[in-house]
């Protein structure tokens, strides 16, 4: 076996790094070269020299990190090569852009899986499975406590969490790229047909999202002081970090929800503070981790993102595959 | 009504904050559905249903026997969840929904009069069959009812009050008259929630309804310009408020929750029946040592609030008495309107009447509260710090002038409360929580230097916002030495400030000491491990004290 400084892909810094390449995946600190999974806050960083990502993590990147940026883009599936080492992004589901990314040297593949989900979500490329020998996968929500129900029958359930208290402003808390979207995209397809509000935060991802030829519902732009009677019984999409503090203010006569796997838990659901949870997710559920790890054949698997100590046990006695562990 | 819909109330009860909205759904619950259901549905959300029928470890080993699971690894789920119901019915999600059964549509009081029972009737291995074929036939969104009442742990926000308010929304009746209709052995049945919804109202019910509680309010610096002569002084109680009732010969007992609880003390109410007067009396009931004639621990009086018909031996074991500080209606006179100085007049010379002409003697269970008399100021003062010794919580000072109104009214009562004793201490060990604090590291235990030791001197969960709790959490996975199951060990690093109301000497711990209620009253985050106390501070403050 080798050492761990021997390995194609290692931990440095607490970064997924390639040295062979020299190049960085998702790095949380400035570096020379970057390549991105998606442009979710938690997987890139303000001031690398370059970053490499889908067409469509770039645009999204853009929007967050401003448009003076040296941005590299491929489509997914097409190969590239640094230092001998070729590299493909791949559909990885979790939202718009995101990408599971291999890397092959000498014959041997490694898969980093970025934040993945086998769920349907119409709002980004289904996960695609890939083969390899060496995977790096999240394990968000590694637990078998979470089985996410179908994405229509929560959509369903905010609907009628919504038109069941028509005298009140519904506000769903919820991340602003991906999720919002993803939820708004579901929710079309239900009977809720009263006025939608997004947060600017929200609404500009929104427009990305419609640039980039997905179908998002409209939405109003939500401005504060609106009239009281004017919201009632609409729903507003809001990101969780408004969900403390001053803001709510603005509102009168309200219920809160989140939307967040944490919340098919109930200990969790009650903590949060919201009035109520909805239990969706762009992340998979432990179903879905398990179905990854064995369709991709990987002989070795590690494990980041979350609390892997079950998982790892459960596979190595029940399925009989060998997890490592990465040095931090 | 199918139980579904049961599970669709549980959902939204448990989803709401609002009282009033919760209020709302119940009664349109109760509208919308036939009696019987009803009267499962009050059966269920009052705890009446807190029978055991397996035990949460039971029902882990039965999935994991079924479904073939590792323990560990349903261990690991409850740590994150806190609850073997939930988790069970979380797991199962993972293994029922490919099923082909025909599912089930049985209804609430099938499944409570018929179904559950039955299962105490079988051996083992019939019941795991049952059980298993119920999991696959019952839908999903039942799962968590069915087996939270199986292990008995069905609780939702609701409590006994809330059930209350919204049958007397449904029918516009008072509410201390409903509470007095769900007092005792309710039966869920069509009679027992035709009783429940019966709008004529009875006279023994309307004689048992109690006053609105006067509420004392914290003390404020402007009454010490008064004379000291213009109030009455008595001791604060660590017990249950009461107004003890007895009307036309019924005795009821009402907390200030409104809360009837005649049958967690059927030897108060026994030992009244027998005064031949009518009257309310306004008091506190308490775990009484009567050698020492001072109340036992708050936490002894604990052993008896919950439960109700205990037995002959509980009844020795925790012996109760009810201290009467003020008499509100005699033979049928409401004397709220009087002078307080004259009501206790009054108070003392029925107590006195009823000592001696009752048949058997009273006092073994009953007597009114003793006044001081402070001669100044600074000597109430000085009564409060005392206070400690009675194992009371520091003086109640009611103008002498005052009548009996309804709540906190300003300027008539006052609490006088002692200090808490407070000591520095670092943070050592920390272990998991359950329930709605499942996931997070949320028990600690605090530790005292001695020399260069730290040992342990209290454990503590309670005090911390929900925002230090994550904090904290964080704090503790980062900086675990070590785990024993669920327990961590700890870098020292962290002080905080610990309250508690009493510190004595104990053999039983390493400290040498045991302190009452101890709870976290700050995060010292400014100070550093050296300058938390010593034992020799405690042992400094146990002197101190007495």
């Amino acid at each position: 076996m080798r050492t761990k400084q021997e390995y194609l892909i290692r931990y440095k810094d607490g970064n997924l790094y390639c040295e062979l390449a020299d190049i960085w995946i998702d790095p949380s600190k400035p570096v020379k070269k970057a390549l991105i999974t998606h442009a979710h806050f938690d997987h890139f960083t303000f001031g690398c020299e370059e970053y490499i990502s889908t067409k469509e993590t770039a645009i999204l990147l853009k929007e967050r990190v401003g448009d003076n940026i040296k941005i590299k883009t491929f489509e997914y599936g097409e190969e590239f090569k640094i230092n001998g080492i070729n590299i493909s992004f791949h559909p990885s589901g979790h939202i718009l852009g995101s990408s599971q990314i291999r890397f092959i040297f000498a014959e041997e593949k490694w898969l980093i899986s970025g934040d993945f989900k086998l769920q349907k979500d119409q709002t980004c490329k289904q996960y695609e499975i890939v083969k390899t020998d060496y995977l790096i996968s999240e394990c968000t929500f590694g637990l078998p406590i979470f089985k996410w129900d179908e994405p229509n029958k929560i959509a369903n359930d905010i609907s009628k969490w919504i038109t069941n208290s028509p005298e009140k402003t519904s506000l769903l808390f919820c991340y602003s790229l991906g999720k919002a979207q993803r939820l708004l995209n579901e929710i079309s397809q239900t009977n809720f047909k009263g006025n939608i509000y997004s947060h600017g935060s929200i609404h500009k991802m929104n427009n990305r999202y419609r640039e980039l030829g997905i179908d998002i519902k409209d939405t109003i732009k939500i401005e504060n002081k609106k009239k009281i009677d004017e919201i009632k019984g609409s729903l507003i999409l809001l990101p969780p970090s408004l969900s403390k503090g001053s803001y709510l203010k603005n509102f009168k006569n309200i219920q809160t929800a989140f939307a967040s796997g944490w919340m098919s838990i109930r200990a969790l659901r009650k903590r949060s503070g919201y009035d109520k949870g909805f239990a969706i997710s762009d992340h998979a559920d432990w179903d879905g981790i398990l179905e990854v790890v064995k369709k991709s054949e990987a002989k070795n698997v590690f494990f980041h993102h979350g609390d892997s100590e079950a998982l790892s046990k459960y596979l190595v006695e029940k399925e009989s595959i060998n997890v490592l562990l990465f040095g931090k | 009504m199918s139980l579904k819909k049961f599970s669709e109330l549980f959902g939204d009860l448990d989803s709401i904050n609002s009282t009033n909205n919760k209020i709302e759904v119940l009664k349109n619950f109760f509208l919308s559905n036939d009696p019987v259901d009803n009267s499962w549905a009050i059966y269920l959300l009052t705890g009446k249903s807190n029978k055991r029928f397996i035990s949460g470890r039971y029902l882990k080993n039965l999935f994991s026997q079924i479904y073939e699971y590792p323990h560990w690894l349903i261990d690991t789920c409850y740590l994150k969840v806190g609850d073997s119901a939930e988790v069970i019915t979380l797991l199962l999600k993972n293994k029922t929904n490919s099923r082909n059964k025909k599912l089930s549509n049985i209804s609430l009081n099938e499944l409570l009069s018929e179904t559950i029972p039955a299962l105490s009737k079988l051996n083992e291995e019939e019941k795991n069959l049952e059980i298993k074929n119920l999991w696959e036939t019952l839908p999903e969104d039942n799962h968590l009812i069915f087996n939270k009442i199986l292990t008995g742990t069905f609780r939702v926000g609701v409590s006994i009050g809330l059930i209350t308010k919204s049958i007397s929304k449904l029918i516009n009746i008072e509410e201390e008259i409903i509470s007095h209709r769900l007092m005792g052995d309710f039966k869920p049945s069509i009679d027992s929630y035709e009783f429940l919804i019966n709008k004529n109202i009875n006279l023994q019910e309307l004689n048992s309804k109690p006053f609105p509680f006067l509420l004392a309010n914290t003390i404020e610096d402007k009454i010490f310009k008064n004379s000291i002569n213009d109030f009455q002084f008595e001791w604060k109680y660590d017990g249950i408020r009461m107004q003890l009732i007895k009307r036309s010969g019924n005795v009821s007992l009402w907390t200030r929750g409104q809360e009837l609880v005649n049958e967690s003390f059927p030897e108060l109410v026994e030992k009244m029946s027998h005064i031949k007067d009518d009257f309310v009396l306004d008091g506190e009931l308490l775990v009484w040592n009567f050698k020492e004639q001072i109340a036992f621990d708050f936490s002894l009086l604990q052993k008896r609030i919950n439960r109700k018909s205990p037995t002959r031996s509980i009844q020795i074991k925790y012996p109760i008495i009810f201290i009467a500080y003020d008499l509100l209606e005699i033979n049928g006179k409401d004397i709220r309107e009087i002078k307080l100085v004259n009501r206790r007049i009054e108070l003392e010379k029925y107590f006195s009447k009823w000592q001696i002409k009752t048949d058997n003697n009273i006092t073994d269970i009953f007597k009114i509260c003793d006044l001081i008399f402070p001669k100044d100021w600074p000597d109430a003062l000085t009564y409060k710090e005392k206070s400690r010794e009675n194992n009371t919580e520091g003086l109640i000072i009611k103008k002498k002038t005052s009548k009996y109104s309804s709540g906190r009214k300003k300027g008539i009562w006052w609490k006088y409360k002692v200090d808490p004793m407070q000591l520095d201490a670092v943070l050592i060990y920390a272990k998991g929580g359950s329930g709605r604090r499942a996931g997070l590291y949320t028990d600690y235990s605090f530790a005292l230097w001695k020399d260069k030791e730290l040992i342990k001197f209290a454990s503590a969960y309670s005090g911390l916002t929900n925002i230090e709790i994550k904090e904290l959490d964080k704090w503790i996975r980062k900086n675990t030495v070590e785990k024993f199951g669920p327990v961590r060990s700890l870098k020292p690093e962290m002080v905080f400030e610990i309250s508690f109301e009493k510190i004595q000497i104990s053999k039983r711990h390493k400290s040498g000491i045991a302190v009452r209620f101890p709870r976290i009253t700050k995060w010292r985050k400014d100070k550093k491990i050296n300058d938390a106390d010593s034992l020799e501070n405690a042992y400094e403050l146990m002197k101190k004290k007495s």
